[in-house]
Parts: C-alpha cells; sequence; structure tokens
C-alpha cells in the first residue's frame, strides 16, 4: 500500500512535470531543400485538396496534411506551442489564425510572400494573409421575399418576424457580429440582437441549414456566407431556390471574411511553406478558387463567381479582420441575450 | 465500477469474508503506475484552469449561463437515465421472463445500435426531421444509443435470477406483480444502477448528439470554449465542474442501489418453462421491442442505405479500405492497451478489494466522463513534448485505452471474480505453482470475458471521433474522421458509405457481445454475457 502510494507520487510527480516542461528549445535553423512539410487545413479536404495536390506536383514537395475544424486546429497549436509539427496553417477563418497570432506562433512573412494580396486582407503585422474572401450576404427565397432589404439593421422590422434564420453559434455569424461591435459598439450591438430575438427570429445550427430551410420555405431570409448556396445543392444533389443578395454599399451586412495562413515560428521550413502561400495566392490559383470552391479571389481585379458581383462592387464596409478574434465579448453579448 | 460488479454481479464466491487475501507488492505498484496514468488529463485540467486568477474562476462558475447549462446538463441526464431504467427493465425482463418467438434474434437486434455512434443517429434522424432541435430531441438521440448498455447490465443479472425464490413465491400465492416488484427488482437493482451509471457518464460526455441538436451541456460548453474562444482555462475550468458533476451522479446512484443485494450464491435450477405465455405480455414485449428496433436500426439503416444509394459520385474504394483498415488496427491496439492497463487493478480488487483500489476505481469512472476533446488536448499538451510519439498511432491507441479504461477494468474485475477462490485453493494443496494456478485454472475460466470486454473497448474506440482528430497521425484516416469529414461540408450521400461500412464493421463485435456466454461445467460460474459487469 506504501509502496503503491510512492510509485503513485513519484510516476504522478515526473507527468506532471513533463507536461509543465516547454520541451528542448529548439533552435529555428533552417533545413535546406525539405522534401517534405506539414501543414493542419481547417478547410476541407474535399475542396482543398485538389490544390495541395497541384502544388506538390509543382515543387516536388510532398505534404503531410492534417484536415481538422480550424478552430479546433488552431487550439491544437496553442497547445503544441514550440512544438507544433505544423509548418503551415490554414485556416477558415481570420479569427483562427488571430488567435494563433496573438500567442506570436506565427512568423512575420516576408514583404514578398503574397505581395499581391491587398493589405486590407493581410495581418497589420503580415503573421497572416488572406487566401480567399467570403462574403456575408443574405440568402432569400426569391419567391418568399420580394422587396429585398438594404440593410442588416432593418432586419428588426416587423415585416421580417418569424421569416428570418441565423447561426448564432456559427464561426461567420460571430464574426459578424464582432465586427459590429467592433464598428458601431457593444450596445448597439446588443440593441440589434435584441430586436432579433423580439421579432421571432429562427436559430439554426449551421449556415447549410439556413439555406436549406430557405429552400424548404420555412423561413424566407437567412444570413449566411455567399457560398452556402452551391454546398447545399452540391450536398442535395439538385438545384435549390435560394438566391445570394447584398445589402447596400457599405453595410456591416456586405462584410467580407477571409481564408487565410501563417507560418508557425517553430517550423524549419520556411521557405517551402512561404511557397506554397505564394503558389495559393497565386493569379491561377485564385481563378480556380473561383471556379472551382465559389470563393473570391482577393486579388484586385479578379473575376466573382458566377452570377456574383465583383467583390470591388459589392461595397464591402472596411473591417479590421485582425480584431475579428476578440470573440468574448460577441459570445457573452450572445448569452445575455439569450442567442446562444 | 469494478466493485459494483463485484457487489452486484459477481458475489465474491467462497471467499472466507474478513480475511484479505495477500497481495503482492508488485501488483500495488503496478497499480500505481496506472493511477499516474490515468491522472494524466486531470493534472492537464488543472495546470490549465489555474493559469485563470482564482476570483475569475468564481466568476465563470458561479454566472447564470454555467448554471443553465448545468441544469440542461441534469435535466438531460435524468429524462436519459429515467427513460432508460423504464425501457431497459422492461425489455430486458420481457425478453427472459416472456415467451416471445424469435427472442435470441430481438436480443441481437436490441444490443445492436451499440454499433451506430450518436453522431450516426443524430445525422440519420436529422436527415428524417432536419427541424428536430432542443433537449427532448438530444434525451431521444440518446436514449437510442445508450439503452443497449442498460439492457445488457440487467439481462446478465436475470439470467442469474435464482428460480426457485420465484417459484416459492409462486407457491405462496404472489400475483405476478408482486412476485416482480418482491422477488426480481431487488435482485436486479445493482445491475439497474450499473446500467444508469454507464448511461448517465455517456450522456455527460457525449458531444456529438447534443451539439448537433442544439443542446448545450457542459461537455458543449468545453468545446465551445475551447472553439470560439479559444480560453483553454475557462474550459479547463468548466471540465472540471464535469467532473465534480460526475462525481456527484456517482454518488447518487451509490446511494440508491441496495447495498444489501441478495446474493445468490450457487444458480440454481433454471426451467425454460417458468416463461410465460399470456398473450398480453407477449404483445406488450413484441409491441416495445419493435418499436425500439424500428427507431434505433432500422430507421438509421434505412437512411444509411437510401443516402449510399442515391449518391451519384463513385465510390473511393480504396480510401473505404484504408479508413478501415486504420480504423480496426488503431482501435485494436487501443483495446489491447486498456487490455494491458486494466490487468493489474482488476487483479487487486478480485483479490482484495481495499480502499486502494476502490479508490482507484473511481478515479477511472470519474475519468470516464471526460469528454474525448479534453483527453485529446491534455494528450497533445503531453505528447508534443514527446517527440516521434505524437500523432502516431501508438499515442492515439494510448488515448483510447485512456478514454474506455473503465470498461476494461470493469470486464477484467468481474472475471477475474468469475474463479472461485476454493478452485485456487485446491490447486495449491496439490502443490501447484503460483503461475501454474493462473495458468491451469484462472486463465481458462476468466479468459472469455475479458476477451469480451476488450471487444467493447475495440468497439467504442472505433466509434471516437473529437480525440482522433486531435491525435491521429497526420494524414491518416479512420471512418469516423472520413465521416467528420464530408458531413462537414453537408455531403451525407458522400459520409454514407463510411457511415455504412463504421456500422456494419462495429455490428461484428455487438453481435459477439449479445450472446450469452455458454454455461461451464462450473456450476458455480455465473452465466451470461460480461458486458453487464462493465458498468
Amino acid at each position: 500500500m506504501r509502496k503503491a502510494i510512492k510509485a503513485f507520487v513519484v510516476a504522478s510527480a515526473a507527468i506532471v512535470a513533463a507536461s509543465v516542461m516547454t520541451g528542448c528549445s529548439g533552435s529555428n535553423e533552417q533545413a535546406t531543400n525539405p522534401t517534405e512539410i506539414t501543414v493542419y487545413s481547417g478547410r476541407s479536404e474535399e475542396f482543398i485538396a485538389p490544390f495541395f495536390a497541384q502544388w506538390e506536383e509543382a515543387s516536388g514537395i510532398k505534404l503531410n496534411i492534417r484536415y481538422g475544424d480550424s478552430a479546433e486546429l488552431a487550439a491544437q497549436i496553442l497547445e503544441e506551442g514550440s512544438n507544433s509539427p505544423a509548418d503551415l496553417f490554414l485556416s477558415q477563418d481570420a479569427g483562427s489564425l488571430g488567435a494563433v497570432a496573438r500567442e506570436n506562433l506565427f512568423i512575420e512573412l516576408p514583404a514578398d510572400v503574397a505581395a499581391n494580396i491587398p493589405a486590407e486582407y493581410v495581418a497589420a503585422n503580415r503573421n497572416w494573409v488572406g487566401v480567399t474572401g467570403r462574403a456575408r450576404v443574405f440568402a432569400y427565397n426569391p419567391d418568399l421575399l420580394k422587396v429585398l432589404p438594404t440593410s442588416v439593421v432593418e432586419l428588426t422590422n416587423a415585416s421580417y418576424k418569424g421569416k428570418l434564420g441565423i447561426a448564432p453559434s456559427n464561426a461567420s455569424f460571430q464574426a459578424f457580429v464582432t465586427a459590429l461591435v467592433n464598428a458601431q459598439g457593444a450596445d448597439f450591438a446588443q440593441e440589434w440582437l435584441e430586436g432579433l430575438k423580439a421579432n421571432d427570429v429562427r436559430i439554426y445550427a449551421k449556415n447549410s441549414a439556413i439555406v436549406e430551410a430557405i429552400d424548404k420555405k420555412e423561413i424566407a431570409i437567412g444570413l449566411v456566407n455567399h457560398y452556402y448556396i452551391w454546398e447545399v445543392s452540391e450536398g442535395l444533389g439538385r438545384e435549390i431556390n435560394v438566391k445570394n443578395g447584398f445589402f447596400k454599399p457599405g453595410d456591416l451586412g456586405n462584410m467580407i471574411n477571409v481564408s487565410g495562413a501563417g507560418v508557425l515560428a517553430s517550423s524549419k521550413k520556411y521557405a517551402a511553406a512561404q511557397d506554397l502561400i505564394n503558389f495559393l495566392t497565386s493569379q491561377k490559383i485564385q481563378e480556380e478558387f473561383v471556379s472551382q470552391t465559389h470563393e473570391y479571389s482577393l486579388l484586385s481585379g479578379a473575376t466573382a463567381p458566377a452570377g456574383l458581383p465583383l467583390m470591388s462592387e459589392i461595397g464591402a464596409p472596411t473591417v479590421d479582420l485582425d480584431a475579428l478574434k476578440n470573440i468574448q465579448v460577441t459570445q457573452d453579448l450572445l448569452v445575455k441575450v439569450g442567442l446562444l | 465500477m469494478a466493485k459494483l460488479a463485484q457487489e452486484r454481479i459477481a458475489p465474491r464466491l467462497f471467499t472466507s469474508r474478513g480475511e484479505p487475501a495477500e497481495v503482492h507488492p508488485v501488483l500495488n505498484v503496478l497499480v500505481g503506475l496506472l493511477l499516474a496514468i490515468v491522472l494524466i488529463p486531470f493534472v492537464y485540467l488543472l495546470i490549465r484552469a489555474l493559469d485563470k486568477p482564482l476570483p475569475e474562476i468564481a466568476e465563470l462558475l458561479f454566472r447564470g449561463k454555467t448554471l443553465e447549462v448545468l441544469a440542461t446538463t441534469a435535466v438531460l441526464l435524468i429524462i436519459v437515465v429515467a427513460v432508460n431504467i423504464f425501457l431497459g427493465t422492461l425489455i430486458s425482463a420481457g425478453l427472459h421472463f416472456v415467451r416471445v418467438p424469435k427472442a435470441h434474434v430481438l436480443i441481437v437486434a436490441s444490443v445492436l445500435p451499440l454499433a451506430i455512434p450518436s453522431y450516426v443517429f443524430t445525422y440519420t434522424w436529422l436527415a428524417l426531421f432536419p427541424s428536430l432541435s432542443g433537449v427532448l430531441a438530444a434525451a431521444f438521440v440518446l436514449i437510442l444509443t445508450t439503452l443497449p448498455y442498460m439492457f445488457l447490465a440487467i439481462s446478465v443479472s436475470l439470467r442469474r435470477i435464482d428460480n426457485s425464490f420465484i417459484e416459492v413465491a409462486r407457491t405462496l400465492g404472489q400475483s405476478r406483480r408482486q412476485i416482480f416488484f418482491r422477488v426480481i427488482l431487488p435482485q436486479i437493482r445493482g445491475s439497474i444502477s450499473a446500467g444508469a451509471l454507464l448511461s448517465g457518464l455517456y450522456v455527460l460526455s457525449d458531444f456529438g448528439a447534443v451539439s448537433l441538436l442544439n443542446v448545450e451541456t457542459l461537455t458543449v460548453s468545453i468545446q465551445n470554449m475551447f472553439k470560439s474562444s479559444y480560453d483553454r482555462s475557462a474550459a479547463s475550468v468548466i471540465s472540471l465542474l464535469l467532473i465534480l458533476a460526475s462525481v456527484a451522479f456517482i454518488a447518487a446512484d451509490e446511494r440508491i442501489k441496495d447495498k444489501k443485494a441478495k446474493e445468490n450464491v450457487f444458480k440454481r435450477t433454471y426451467t425454460q418453462d417458468a416463461r410465460i405465455s399470456s398473450i398480453r405480455l407477449k404483445s406488450l414485449v413484441l409491441i416495445v421491442v419493435g418499436i425500439y428496433t424500428t427507431l434505433a436500426v432500422i430507421v438509421p439503416f434505412y437512411v444509411l442505405i437510401s443516402r449510399f444509394i442515391s449518391n451519384p459520385n463513385p465510390i473511393d474504394v480504396s480510401g473505404l479500405i484504408a479508413a478501415s483498415v486504420s480504423t480496426i488496427s488503431v482501435s485494436a491496439l487501443g483495446a489491447a492497451i486498456a487490455l494491458l492497463f486494466s490487468a493489474p487493478l482488476g487483479f487487486l480488487i478480485a483479490s482484495h478489494a481495499g480502499r486502494f483500489s476502490r479508490f482507484s476505481e473511481r478515479i477511472i469512472l470519474v475519468g470516464h466522463a471526460l469528454p474525448g476533446v479534453v483527453i485529446g488536448l491534455a494528450l497533445v499538451s503531453l505528447g508534443s513534448k514527446l517527440g516521434p510519439i505524437y500523432q502516431s498511432v501508438f499515442l492515439l491507441a494510448f488515448a483510447y485505452a485512456l478514454l474506455f479504461l473503465a470498461k476494461a477494468v470493469a470486464s477484467m474485475t468481474f472475471s477475474l471474480q468469475l474463479v472461485p477462490p476454493v478452485l485456487k485453493e485446491v490447486a495449491a494443496t496439490l502443490g501447484k505453482s503460483k503461475t501454474k494456478i493462473s495458468t491451469s485454472v484462472v486463465f481458462p475460466i476468466a479468459l472469455p470475458s475479458i476477451g469480451l470486454g476488450t471487444l467493447l473497448v475495440f468497439l467504442t474506440a472505433m466509434k471516437e471521433l473529437p480525440a482522433t482528430l486531435m491525435l491521429r497521425p497526420t494524414g491518416m484516416d479512420t471512418l469516423a474522421t472520413q465521416i467528420w469529414s464530408y458531413a462537414s461540408i453537408n455531403r451525407f450521400n458522400d459520409a454514407a458509405p463510411y457511415a455504412l461500412l463504421l456500422v456494419l464493421i462495429a455490428a461484428v463485435p455487438t453481435f459477439l457481445l449479445s450472446m450469452p456466454q455458454e454455461e461451464s461445467s462450473s456450476n458455480s460460474k455465473p452465466s451470461g454475457s460480461s458486458v453487464g459487469s462493465l458498468v
């Protein structure tokens, strides 16, 4: 018994010590001509794998790709700290990139990496760069909604009572509310959310569920990202009766969020990882994103996904994507209002 | 847990009470090591939680939202456990005492839902009723998922009920109802509480069903905190709350159970003729089992198969094979590690149930309520410092062993208790060495149930998702991760082949688990599947 306790104490102490230890301090000596690099990808395999394969062929470097949910991968990177096996983190949203950047786990990207991406889609300290654009829109059923809203603020009007769907637990909705808080203040955002709630807003778990509900005429309109129409229609294997709409130019409801990438400071293969970023932001691949995954290219003068206005014509508001990581205020707000 | 098994399911036969058997010191040391391993996630949570200053921790714990989540969790837990107790007793007693046609088929069908992960259940039900959400919907899905545990636990003890009691009661003129409540119920109370424990802990740790149905339980809260605010210390604080909740639940369960459960030392005559032929009872049992298997087996299979058929895309056969091979191999490795880990504690409890062993098994039981994401992140934190072990198949298998150790320990304890000490004593007086006794007496008797316990860990590991996503070797896909991968982008048709294959593969060990074990020649050996002991 006594021996058991002793063994238990010794073993626990060893494990505790091991988990507190910061691990061997790795030097940042860069490997020359690596044969493989590791990517943590929050973008779905289905959409991004063909692009990775193209880079592998072009560079001759093998990719070890770990697919996961962007936020979970960010949490994993935070937990791994300086021991992360990842060289590059590709995220669905700016918030997850911001969380990793906040802990100083990304390098500052040289100016010649993704130099063609406009500054508004790059972190201020160049910790990460945007790769594709994802516009917030209102999706609607043209049979049910004849007069379209001009501002997201209008959605608290009685004419939308019980007709609007949102996904408050979804990262993209929370990013939008965060932008609203940052732009207009927490009080304004709270009032708006309370207005929605009072207006009998319908709650869904995911953007795709909103689009499906619009198609089935459960609701007339919903706040989603622009590409869900394709995703849902491809998933169902049929056309759906849902359209994307934009609010008036400059309205926060037209916000553009990005998927993006950063190079881990713990990586020993900066050059290869940066080359992959350059590849993903190159003219050719950006065009393929537009035609194949229906996302917006971030390059100025790029074409838009079929049937949508050019990014320059959306009238997207100016939003500091770096500041979208402060999501705690938003969550507290959603909880307070009772939407989460 | 194993103590429960000991007290309720496997009374220690022939033990001279009050004289604890001698315990080899090596055994204690091994159990100490095991405990240290089991405590890894607890230590991790404490370290992370204490990143926050105490006032903030207190604020987090006592804010309205936390209490609301706690209440939601409690309500869900109570509904699921209460309905499980009622339905589990009804179905197992029905299939045991009432002469229903094709009872063995119905038994297999009632256990089969064990092969279906809760997130697959939820996806299939959402495919039929997309507006399904809320606590009641979650309770519905979780009842479908966890009822087999209750059913198996009760069935095992029903098979061990001494029929002579029932016959005596009958000759004394007691009605069926009186016999059930006065004779049968007291004898199966232990396994009812054991089944309640396992389904309750499942509810506490489940993420798939509740998150898809928009119900915020403690586990969903923890996951949300990791995900949306990247606040690992807040998530850890809530995880510690979850641990407290499971301690409370385990304590409540121990209080409810009848400590002086009647132990029937010998299994006596058991006659098939004692079965009831009442048409009314027969139809009741058939209807209840019919509804359950329709909801929990036929509906999910129908949805999966119709999605599978309507999938216009070509099926990636090599991907399916690769995912199946990795699922099976890493789960098997996890089950093997769990078996290895459970051996010392099983031996300790079977030979000497002291304070130390009881403490150890409760810790393991509490750990059973931890969601996969917590075990996953704890092992990410520790594993990423260990070089090549990190993101290896071994670490993932180790995580499975850690997650499902409680099942293995209970099974091990139960199995070893099947060996009547008198047999060992006889062997010893015949001059056999300790090793010889183990190989020729203990193992042959205990092995089959240990095997079934290992199967259960294997089965559960195959369905695991959150820890798998975090710890799998980069680039390795399992069936569960592939289902997630497609479902996350709404390609349910593409997910269907993987889901169908996972359920079919998992059905094999499930089928084995539902088979009653062969009666051995030793009349002191309780019959029945060992799964009942796992709870």
